[in-house]
């Protein structure tokens, strides 16, 4: 019992990470509907970006969250203004894939190229340290994370629902000529949301910086676990992300103690295909209404 | 997605054009086969044999990502599972001849049960459920020990010659490597040469107008995918004997499927050459920045292939093939030869047209679309060459009857069944089987396949008929005359106006030979000259003894045209006859108009 339940809270604290990355890829994904196979490389950039800061001046790694977050906003946008902006009306969607695995591919070896394939470990300023929580032990980083991750899925929902700009945000993803005609500016939506994604992503790798090592290949796992929970959770929904990224937690926590923890990822990505196949609006997804007019 | 060798070529010029292609890509494949055995450098013979696989490779994924347009990411699934086929069996004392093929039965079986279910994903989708199949491939690759060696890889013992495909000199692995390239491109260029290239590809572009052209879209693709897992797996197996060593996390590698998809993007997505273009020149740079540099310059090399991407996606999305046929193409001259170009005027009889038996009945339909009612009890008998005309205002439904028609929506109730060739009636339940039974469609909304010119999209319905290539091209050239798309043969389709277009959603389906024709709005949108013409074609359709059903709203063709007419509105047919007498039924004026103009 006391080992199921420190699964189970591991395989929580889990989903808090994953949730926190996974959040700004849902929103790329939903609004901009570009799939950022970039995204990872993102993370990969906040992480070594705190670990530069850190390791630089000295700071707590929560407080480089004040830099990371702006200038991965600003690399966002950059991203969506010269790199998609311009294929976004490509006939072939195919190449906006390649758009970002490019980006991605390109990143990734710059990071080899500087900081070569040895891991930076970020100082963890006493992140690491254990905190009994009931029968369970958990690190002290890891709660952080996951309060955090709460935090700001509940801070971008208020965000996409009660401004005026999340308005626009959600109008442009639904219907992007009858957002134009309304006056919103679809182009700058754009940019602003890739900005807001790459943000969220910057926010995670200050706080989950502290815990792993970074590498320049860290974000490729991260990146396909977040597919997966985007896809889980259904395209652009900021709770569902949350959701299917606790679930995905505890599945991974469950089936690296009960199946054997070589086979993980099977079982995720096989979770993953399952749904994809049979249900690929996500579980709490909406069904995207069928044009009936033209097969 | 021009492919130069496809056009069969009318000018003379264009055919000393393509010929001239055609001997530079001689040129290229024979120095890749000369140069490293004139220079007898190891390294060079290295990279040379690095290049010739990567071009077999991605001429093989070509045939999915390119022609099928299915965005594979996981292809290293197939290029590992031959290489471990044949690693596996050569410990074992089998030959890698041998092995390769036993490498490719898996693949074929692993790439059939992977897609099948995928094909229903579309665009990012797919691809990211190659790229799950593959992270599943390669866990199971590390945890089943016994059979791969798991983290810690296999070796294969070292046994010399042919009959092993391991040798102390570079030369033989040359040729195996060169040999297996010129298979590859082999297949690509019959497949896109053929019946089956015009299929994936219309497939790829527009596929509910590949299913009502009687296109199996299903099995093409299962049919692709299959070709392309086999290829993969062959030189994958080929490849593991020149490595010596394999291991899960380089042969079912994303990074490794990622740079197979892009050589063949940077090449020219879908084209037969484009593959090995790119792998020409991009190989090099790696295997320079790998044996040259060294480790101070580890990631260089993916950098450079990282940005060129970008660059590509950017700047020259059709790739280098696009950017070559732009240059070669100087753009065509007007085809003068077409003196006609007109709808074949048709000596109209004025004897009253034949109506025979019925060839298509439709009984009490009904469909829903959640709450809403969108066809309600319609039932209704097409005669053999008669033409039907299906009226009403609009979304009372036609298009969706229509659906029905042609097997792309399944009614809730109700049966459409149709007269065979063979005197028997059949109830048909999808696309495929309709267009077997000779029944061809049109749509509201014209779907050409863009990526083909006026001609291949004709062609594509002569299909139907024809295996051969020629006989197809034969059938198309003179539906498309008929049609007055004589002089626009060679033109892409997209270039066409809406009236073109229109006529070539009518020439795409007549070259099908239909006994059976739904039109949907044909003459929607095209100017008064368009539509006489398009009446005068209709009837010329029907003389040759095909039934019609049209929806139609423009009503001085409607009235012209229609032997019969059905009245539907909300669903529910409100009236059905002779024209004149239709039109006058307050029910219908009602449905049109409303109530007062009824009450006039």
């Amino acid at each position: 019992m006391q080992t199921f339940l420190q699964i189970i809270a591991n395989g929580l604290m889990l989903g808090g990470l994953f949730a926190i990355i996974a959040v700004g890829l849902t929103l790329i994904f939903g609004i901009v509907k570009v799939v950022n196979f970039a995204h990872g490389e993102f993370l990969m950039v906040g992480m070594y970006l705190t670990y530069l800061l850190t390791t630089g001046i000295g700071v707590h790694p929560y407080a480089t969250a004040a830099a990371v977050v702006p200038i991965l906003f600003v690399f966002g946008a950059v991203t969506q203004r010269l790199l998609i902006q311009p294929l976004m009306h490509a006939r072939d969607e195919h190449i906006q894939i390649f758009a970002t695995v490019g980006l991605s591919t390109a990143l990734m070896n710059l990071a080899l190229l500087i900081f070569g394939a040895d891991i930076a470990n970020t100082p963890n300023h006493g992140l690491r340290s254990q905190i009994h929580l009931g029968p369970v032990r958990i690190l002290e980083g890891q709660l952080w994370i996951f309060l955090a991750a709460i935090l700001l899925v509940t801070g971008l929902q208020l965000f996409l629902a009660r401004t005026n700009t999340g308005r626009a945000i959600r109008a442009t993803a639904q219907n992007r000529a009858a957002a134009r005609l309304m006056g919103i500016n679809d182009r700058f939506i754009y940019v602003l949301t890739f900005g807001i994604g790459a943000a969220c992503v910057g926010f995670g790798s200050a706080l989950i910086a502290p815990l792993y090592p970074t590498s320049p290949t860290i974000g490729t796992y991260f990146v396909l676990i977040a597919f997966v929970i985007v896809v889980l959770g259904g395209l652009g929904s900021i709770p569902g992300a949350f959701f299917g990224a606790l679930i995905i937690g505890l599945v991974d926590a469950l089936s690296g103690f009960y199946i054997g923890s070589d086979l993980r990822e099977a079982v995720v990505f096989g979770i993953f295909l399952v749904i994809l196949i049979l249900k690929p609006s996500g579980l709490f997804g909406t069904r995207v209404s069928q044009s009936h007019v033209s097969p | 997605m021009t492919d130069t060798t496809l056009k069969s070529a009318v000018t003379p010029a264009r055919i000393g054009r393509h010929r001239l292609g055609l001997i530079a890509l001689g040129l290229v494949l024979a120095a890749l086969f000369v140069t490293p055995v004139v220079i007898g450098d190891e390294f060079v013979y290295h990279i040379f044999i690095t290049i010739c696989i990567f071009a077999a490779l991605s001429t093989a994924w070509n045939i999915v990502g390119g022609y099928a347009g299915q965005l594979s990411l996981g292809h290293a699934i197939f290029y590992g599972i031959g290489a471990y086929a044949g690693v596996i069996l050569v410990n074992m004392g089998i030959s890698p001849w041998i092995g390769m093929f036993a490498g490719a039965a898996v693949a074929v079986v692993a790439a059939v049960v992977v897609s099948y279910p995928c094909f229903r994903l579309h665009g990012p989708f797919f691809a990211l459920a190659t790229i799950a199949f593959l992270e599943v491939f390669r866990v199971l690759a590390l945890h089943f020990r016994e059979l791969t060696g798991g983290a810690t890889g296999l070796m294969i013992p070292l046994k010399i010659g042919w009959e092993w495909m391991v040798f102390r000199e570079r030369l033989p692995a040359l040729i195996i490597a060169f040999g297996m390239l010129l298979v590859c491109l082999g297949v690509a260029w019959a497949i896109r040469s053929r019946r089956l290239g015009f299929h994936l590809i219309a497939t790829r572009e527009r596929e509910s107008a590949a299913r009502a052209a009687g296109v199996g879209t299903v099995k093409v693709r299962l049919f692709a995918v299959a070709v392309s897992a086999a290829l993969s797996a062959m030189v994958g197996t080929f490849h593991a004997m020149y490595l010596t060593f394999i291991e899960p996390s380089s042969m079912f590698s994303l990074q490794l499927s990622i740079q197979i998809a892009m050589f063949a993007l940077i090449g020219g997505i879908g084209t037969v050459w484009g593959p090995l273009l790119g792998a020409v020149l991009l190989v090099p740079i790696t295997e320079f920045a790998r044996g040259a540099l060294g480790a101070e310059a580890i990631g260089l090399h993916g950098f450079v292939y990282g940005v060129v991407l970008m660059l590509v996606v950017l700047f020259m999305p059709n790739g280098i093939m696009g950017v070559l046929a732009r240059f070669a193409s100087g753009r065509k001259e007007a085809a003068g030869d077409e003196p006609d170009t007109h709808i074949a005027a048709v000596a109209r009889t004025d004897v009253a047209p034949q109506i025979g038996d019925p060839v298509l009945r439709v009984e009490g339909l009904q469909k829903h679309f959640g709450g809403l009612h969108v066809t309600n009890d319609v039932s209704f008998t097409l005669r053999e060459g008669e033409i039907l005309g299906l009226i009403g205002p609009n979304g009372a439904g036609k298009t969706t009857v229509f659906n029905m028609l042609s097997g792309f929506l399944k009614p809730d109730q109700g049966s459409v069944t149709l007269l065979g060739p063979d005197g028997e009636w059949h109830e048909p339940g999808n696309p495929g089987d309709f267009a077997a039974l000779g029944l061809g469609r049109t749509f509201q909304i014209v779907q050409p396949f863009a990526a083909m010119t006026v001609e291949e999209n004709i062609m594509v319905g002569a299909f139907h008929r024809y295996h051969a290539v020629s006989d197809a091209r034969e059938a198309a050239r003179e539906t498309a005359h008929r049609m007055g798309l004589g002089r626009y043969l060679q033109d892409e389709a997209n270039s066409l106006t809406v009236g073109g277009l229109k006529r070539l959603e009518v020439a795409r389906v007549m070259a099908m030979k239909p006994r059976v024709l739904l039109l949907d709005e044909v003459m929607a949108g095209i100017n008064r000259t368009d539509v006489k013409r398009a009446v005068d074609l209709m009837l010329s359709i029907r003389e040759t003894g095909v039934s019609i059903i049209a929806i139609e709203h423009v009503m001085q063709a409607v009235m012209a045209l229609s032997d019969r007419v059905v009245v539907l509105s909300s669903g529910e047919i409100i009236a059905q006859g002779d024209p004149q007498e239709v039109v006058r039924d307050p029910h219908v004026i009602e449905a049109y108009l409303g109530k007062e103009f009824a009450d006039a």
